[in-house]
């Protein structure tokens, strides 16, 4: 039986904004002259580009295009082979890793990893206080995994532990929120309740949230702006010009049909007349 | 047993060590990189024999050479070819048949050698007592401070390292800890039960605990109990004491998993 999750709607209080971080439109990420890659020859070169605050940018593309490398590059946790990238200073980022690339053996509950999310913003000497763990289970009540708090991370579901991950990230107020893959392991109805929780702190909270996905539905009603990686180069701009159905097609290498269902955009595979891919 | 002042002080470095080693074993047990404490004690022994050889003091050779290699070390991370322990196994093979033969030249260096690798607790000086107290007191205050840190670290270095903290200068500061408490321990306790603390009791502790700061007490409690009970039991019945100490540890750990597959 499939459990509804509840709804939730972001609410995590008074959000002091770093000092001198931007405002919305202006930018929170400038790459000059790119190349990324893990060596030379690089997977990419001559990329420059903007990441500008209050947008929800989808980078998508298939498996093995270097998502996550440029990803990597863009937050410093790779560096360039080539090129800069520029973060506005004091930034407040929080990332979202992929579950698999969390140790399990580390013995911590669920409360413990949302704690986490302050402890990086603190002095080294601050203690955990009462107050870090009032916020930290507020985090929790939003995403509705208050009632794992007390349980291992290592003992959760797949969804519940990419929950725990992401109220990790609210509890330490991000003015970016950076997510990989993060509804991998969820059913329909945990990731339309996700999707629809980043929308809200997006609009309401004017967090910049940028999604690394290799699921292009994810991103079809969600994101205002796409990097479209592929091994023929990265295409970046509005959602509206990017997600094309030729140029996907020509991505993805099968034939890739949008529409429209219910108000919202979809996505098919295959030959509109009903044909095997 | 205990009226002696000899054993009072091999009493007090036992407790020292198993206090400073159980606690940042954890962290070794934990990142997955156990066998470095395999190879700083036998780089802080092989520092030992190449100051016996040139004259120089052993604890500073030994001390220098741990820090370098935890410095050198903690950076070494798997490539596609050969996993970190490969190159863990590589340094520890290096060192400790570098030290043999090394004191295989010097004058009386066959008994040393011995020392070295199994340790002589019971010969222990006050001053070097002195020094292992104040190292414990030193990793247990580290420890209360720095704990969500270097537990930060540990679990989430990208998340942590995104948000600003220095993640390899904190995991620097772990592999130097390490370094340190691993030479200090050696002179006394031998590289064998050097390794055998910081690997076992952790090990226990994470086997049988259901949390963090659990896992810390029991691998401290039982990295100060063991050695404890070893030195008794090798005073009764005449048995070396650094072995007796590592076998001891061996059936604790032993015991764990077996209270752990009961659990399953």
């Amino acid at each position: 039986m499939a459990i509804i999750p509840k709804p939730i709607t972001p609410n995590i209080g008074e959000r002091p904004g770093a000092p001198g971080s931007p405002s919305d439109g202006e930018w929170a990420f400038v790459g000059s002259d790119l190349a990324i890659g893990y060596g030379r020859p690089a997977l990419f070169e001559n990329l420059s580009f903007e990441i500008r605050r209050g947008e929800i940018l989808g980078i998508v593309g298939p498996n093995g295009s270097g998502k996550t490398t440029l990803l990597r590059t863009i937050l410093g946790l790779l560096k360039p082979v080539a090129g800069r990238v520029a973060r506005w200073p004091g930034l407040n980022i929080s990332y979202v890793p992929q579950r698999d690339r969390i140790d399990a053996i580390v013995p911590v509950t669920a409360l413990e990893v949302v704690t986490m999310g302050m402890t990086a913003r603190a002095d080294a000497f601050d203690r955990i206080r009462a107050a870090d763990r009032r916020a930290a289970s507020q985090a929790m009540e939003l995403l509705g995994i208050e009632a794992l708090g007390g349980r291992l991370f290592r003992n959760l579901s797949a969804g519940q532990k990419q929950r725990v991950l992401l109220a990790k990230a609210l509890a330490a107020s991000p003015d970016v929120l950076v997510l990989d893959e993060p509804t991998s392991g969820m059913d329909i109805a945990s990731e339309a309740a996700i999707l629809d929780f980043l929308r809200a702190l997006n609009t309401e909270q004017h967090v910049t949230v940028a999604i690394v996905t290799h699921m292009l539905p994810i991103v079809l009603n969600l994101a205002t702006t796409i990097m479209l990686v592929s091994p023929r180069g990265i295409v970046h701009g509005a959602a509206g010009e990017v997600l094309q159905e030729e140029r996907l097609t020509a991505v993805y290498g099968v034939p890739v049909h949008l529409g429209q269902v219910a108000g919202q955009m979809t996505l098919v595979v295959g030959d509109k007349d009903g044909g095997d891919v | 047993m205990f009226d002696s002042t000899f054993m009072r002080l091999a009493l007090v470095a036992s407790v020292a060590t198993g206090a400073s080693l159980g606690i940042l074993g954890v962290y070794l047990v934990m990142r997955r990189v156990v066998f470095l404490g395999l190879v700083l004690a036998n780089v802080a022994t092989l520092g030992a024999a190449v100051a016996e050889a040139i004259g120089w003091s052993p604890e500073a050779v030994s001390l220098a050479a741990a820090v370098a290699a935890a410095a050198i070390l903690g950076e070494v991370g798997a490539s596609n070819r050969v996993s970190a322990e490969s190159l863990m196994g590589w340094a520890y093979a290096a060192a400790s048949s570098a030290t043999v033969l090394i004191l295989s030249r010097v004058a009386g260096g066959g008994s040393h050698t011995m020392d070295l690798l199994y340790g002589n607790v019971l010969a222990v000086p006050a001053s070097h007592v002195v020094g292992l107290t104040v190292l414990a007191a030193a990793v247990v205050t580290a420890q209360i401070i720095f704990m969500p840190r270097f537990v930060l670290v540990t679990f989430d270095p990208e998340s942590a390292q995104i948000a600003g903290v220095k993640t390899r200068r904190w995991s620097l500061v772990l592999n130097l800890s390490i370094g340190v408490a691993a030479s200090a321990a050696v002179h006394e306790i031998g590289a064998l039960s050097t390794f055998a603390l910081l690997s076992l009791p952790p090990t226990a502790a994470l086997l049988l605990m259901g949390g963090i700061r659990s896992a810390f007490a029991m691998s401290a409690a039982i990295g100060v109990t063991v050695p404890a009970v070893a030195l008794m039991l090798s005073f009764q019945f005449d048995l070396p004491s650094g072995p007796a100490c590592v076998a001891l540890l061996a059936l604790v750990g032993t015991a764990a998993f077996i209270a752990r597959a009961g659990r399953s």
